[in-house]
C-alpha cells in the first residue's frame, strides 16, 4: 500500500536544505545530500536544535529529541551501545551503519563525541521523509481520505480541516529500533 | 625599585544557598557531604524532561530581617534579597561600616536581573490589542504596569540596592556574564584595590532563576540533568553517569580589602585573594572550546598574576558542572596546565552539593574554598560512582577529605565562552 504523499519529494528535499542554509547561513548551493552538517557546514550542538526547530515549524511534526544512541540504552540496556570510556560498541556501530549508511569511521571504539560529524544533510531529510510518511491513509478525526497542502509543506484533512497527525521522531526511531531487533537480533 | 602590588584580604563572607541560610550552615552542610537538591516547587514543572532544582528555602527568606533595605525593598527582587542577606553577613563579619571613607568603598556583583513571572507577562499582554497598539486606558484603570518590576528585571539594579543599602559611594562594576559572572565581580573588585582604586569592596553575586521563564530555556538547550535516580543523585560530576547540570539559586557575598588596610583595624583576616585570570573561548555559545584552550588560559593567567607556578596549587576548585562536556574539558584543561602532578591535585566540585547557581555559582564557591582552605578540608564531590575514563584525576569523591592546604584556584566557566579563575590563598592573621 503506498502512502498518501500531499507534499512532494521536491519540496521535502527544497525545505530542508532551506531550513539548513537559513540555521547555518551558508548559501544553498552549498548544501548537497552528502554535505556533512558539522564537517562542511560547521554546525555545533545549538544548530542540531535549530534545525530540528525550524523542520517543526516547516512541517507542522514533532522531530526526535533524543539521538537514536539514547534510544538503544533505553530499549537495550546500558552499556548496549556506549562502553564505559564514552566509545561505540560494535552492536551500536552496527545499529549507525545501518541509520547512517556506510562510513568508514563508523565502527566499533568510535569516540560517541565523534557521531555527528557523520550526520548529512540526506540523513536528516530521510528522518523528516520517514515522519512525512506515517500519514494515515485516512483522517482519524472524519474518516476521509482527502490531506491536502496548500503552501506545499503543511498538511491538513480538506474535508474536516484537522491537522495532519503524524508519529513523533522519537517513536519512529523507537519503532524502527525495535524492527531492526526482531530481523536482526543484535542485541 | 618598582612598588610592591597592593596585597588584596577578604575580611567578610556571606551567603544563601539550598543548604544554607548563611556561610557556616552551607559550609556545614556540604562538609557531610549533603545535598540540596529536590522536585522544584516554585512553579509547576509536569511535562518537563527535568523537574528537581536547588531552591532556597522560602521561609528562609519570609522570616529574614530585611527591614534595613527601607524603601529599597520594592526593587529587591528574590536573587537581590538573598545577595542583601549575604552581603550583611560579609559586611556584618567585616565591620564594613566601620570604614569613615565612604568613597573608598566599591561594589562589584554579578547577577541577570530578574526574569518576569508568567503572571507579570499575562496581566500586560492582556492589554496588548495584538496589532502593535496597547489598551492604556484599560491598563491604567487597571492600576498601571508597575515600575518597579521594570527595575527588578535590569542586571544593574543589584549594584544599585546594594550600593544603597550598604553606603558605598567607590567604585562600582556590575557584570553579566552567565556562569561567570560572580567570580569575574570578585576578580574585578581585586583589581579595583590592587590599583589602589578602592580600600574596600563588597563583591559577589546572585541568581534567583528557578521559575518558568528562567528554566525553560536550558531545558530547551538540553542542558539540564534529564536522567537521574533520584533529585539528589542528578548533579554528579565527573561521573560517567552525568547527563547535565541541576540548576540552583543563590547568592554570596565577599569584602575584599587591602591587607594593611584590614591590618591597621584589625578586620577579620579569612584569606587572600592572590591572582585573577579571565579569558574568553571565542567559539561557540555552548559548546566549550574541545581542548579547553579558554580554561586553560584562564588559570595561567590567574597563576602568573599571582606570581605563583603550578606546583604551588594545593587545591583545585573546579567549575564541575555535571555536563557531559563540561567537566571533560575542564579535566583535560587541568591537564594541559599542571601535567604529570595533575593527578596529585584534589579537585572536586561543589555543584554536586549545591547544584549550579549560574550567576552566583562563582563567589558561592570562592567562599567555601576560602572556608576550606582554613579548615584543612576539601570539600567532596558526592555522586561519584562510576569512573569516566575522560575524567581521570582525584575529584575527592563523596567524602569530605582533611588535607592542609594554602593556595587553591577556583573556576568558573560561563555558557558563551567567559572563563574566570581566581587563585586563592590562607592568610594567617
Amino acid at each position: 500500500m503506498t502512502r498518501p504523499r500531499p507534499i512532494t519529494e521536491e519540496k521535502v528535499l527544497e525545505t530542508v536544505r532551506q531550513n539548513i542554509a537559513d540555521a547555518l547561513r551558508v548559501p544553498v548551493e552549498k548544501i548537497a545530500p552528502e554535505t556533512s552538517l558539522v564537517q562542511d557546514l560547521g554546525a555545533e550542538s545549538l544548530d542540531f536544535l535549530d534545525i530540528n526547530y525550524r523542520m517543526e515549524q516547516s512541517f507542522g511534526i514533532r522531530t526526535a529529541r533524543h539521538f537514536v544512541i539514547e534510544h538503544i540504552e533505553e530499549l537495550f540496556g546500558e552499556g548496549a551501545a556506549v562502553d564505559e570510556s564514552g566509545r561505540l560498541t560494535e552492536k551500536g556501530a552496527e545499529v549507525l551503519r545501518l541509520r547512517l549508511g556506510d562510513h568508514a569511521e563508523l565502527k566499533a571504539g568510535m569516540a560517541l563525541e565523534d557521531v555527528p560529524a557523520l550526520v548529512t544533510v540526506g540523513a536528516v531529510a530521510s528522518a523528516i521523509r520517514d515522519i512525512l510518511d506515517t500519514l494515515p491513509e485516512a483522517c482519524p478525526q472524519c474518516g476521509k481520505s482527502e490531506w491536502i497542502s496548500q503552501d506545499g509543506t503543511h498538511v491538513r484533512c480538506g474535508a474536516c480541516a484537522a491537522p495532519a497527525p503524524y508519529a513523533t521522531g522519537d517513536d519512529l526511531v523507537r519503532d524502527w529500533l525495535r524492527r531492526v531487533q526482531d530481523e536482526k537480533k543484535i542485541f | 625599585m618598582a612598588l610592591r602590588a597592593r596585597r588584596v584580604a577578604v575580611t567578610g563572607l556571606g551567603m544563601v544557598t539550598c543548604l544554607g541560610r548563611n556561610a557556616e550552615e552551607t559550609f556545614s552542610r556540604a562538609c557531610r557531604g549533603e545535598s540540596g537538591i529536590d522536585f522544584i516547587r516554585s512553579f509547576d514543572t509536569s511535562g518537563l524532561p527535568c523537574r528537581i532544582g536547588g531552591e532556597v528555602d522560602d521561609a528562609w527568606l519570609e522570616n529574614a530581617d530585611l527591614s534595613r533595605l527601607g524603601k529599597l525593598a520594592k526593587f529587591a527582587g528574590r536573587g537581590v534579597k538573598m545577595l542583601v542577606l549575604a552581603a550583611e553577613e560579609a559586611a556584618g563579619q567585616a565591620r564594613l561600616d566601620g570604614i569613615a571613607r565612604r568613597d573608598r568603598v566599591g561594589v562589584a556583583l554579578g547577577s541577570h536581573g530578574e526574569n518576569p513571572s508568567v503572571d507579570e507577562m499575562r496581566f500586560v499582554l492582556s492589554f496588548y490589542r495584538g496589532d502593535g497598539t496597547w489598551d492604556l486606558e484599560r491598563l491604567t484603570k487597571a492600576g498601571g504596569y508597575p515600575y518597579s518590576i521594570f527595575f527588578r528585571r535590569k542586571p544593574d539594579i543589584a549594584l544599585a540596592v546594594v550600593a544603597a543599602r550598604f553606603d558605598c559611594r567607590g567604585p562600582t562594576s556590575s557584570i553579566a556574564s552567565a556562569c561567570a559572572a560572580s567570580a569575574q565581580a570578585i576578580g574585578e573588585a581585586y583589581r579595583y584595590i590592587r590599583e589602589g582604586k578602592a580600600e574596600a569592596m563588597i563583591a559577589g553575586g546572585c541568581e534567583a532563576a528557578l521559575n518558568y521563564a528562567g528554566f525553560a530555556g536550558f531545558v530547551l538547550i538540553k542542558a539540564l540533568a534529564e536522567r537521574y535516580p533520584s533529585p539528589q543523585q542528578a548533579s554528579r560530576p565527573f561521573d560517567r553517569k552525568r547527563s547535565g547540570f541541576v540548576m540552583s539559586e543563590g547568592a554570596a557575598a565577599l569584602v575584599l580589602e587591602e591587607l594593611e588596610h584590614a591590618r591597621a583595624r584589625g578586620a577579620p583576616l579569612l584569606g587572600e585573594v592572590l591572582g585573577y585570570g579571565d579569558s574568553a573561548d571565542a567559539y561557540r555559545i555552548t559548546d566549550t572550546h574541545p581542548q579547553g584552550e579558554g580554561a586553560f588560559l584562564a588559570m595561567k593567567a590567574a597563576l602568573e598574576d599571582a606570581g605563583l607556578r603550578p606546583e604551588d596549587v594545593g587545591y583545585i576548585n573546579a567549575h564541575g558542572t555535571s555536563t557531559t562536556q563540561n567537566d571533560a574539558v575542564e579535566t583535560r584543561a587541568i591537564k594541559r596546565l599542571f601535567g604529570e602532578r595533575a593527578r596529585s591535585i584534589p579537585v572536586s566540585s561543589n555543584k554536586s552539593m549545591l547544584g549550579h547557581a549560574i550567576g552566583a555559582a562563582g563567589a558561592i564557591e570562592a567562599g567555601l574554598t576560602l572556608m576550606g582552605m582554613r579548615r584543612s578540608v576539601i570539600l567532596p564531590t558526592i555522586n561519584y560512582e562510576f569512573p569516566d575514563p575522560k575524567c581521570d584525576l582525584d575529584y575527592v569523591p563523596n567524602t569530605a577529605r582533611r588535607l592542609d592546604h594554602a593556595i587553591a584556584l577556583s573556576n568558573s566557566f560561563g555558557f558563551g565562552g567567559q572563563n574566570a579563575c581566581l587563585c586563592l590563598g590562607r592568610t594567617a592573621d
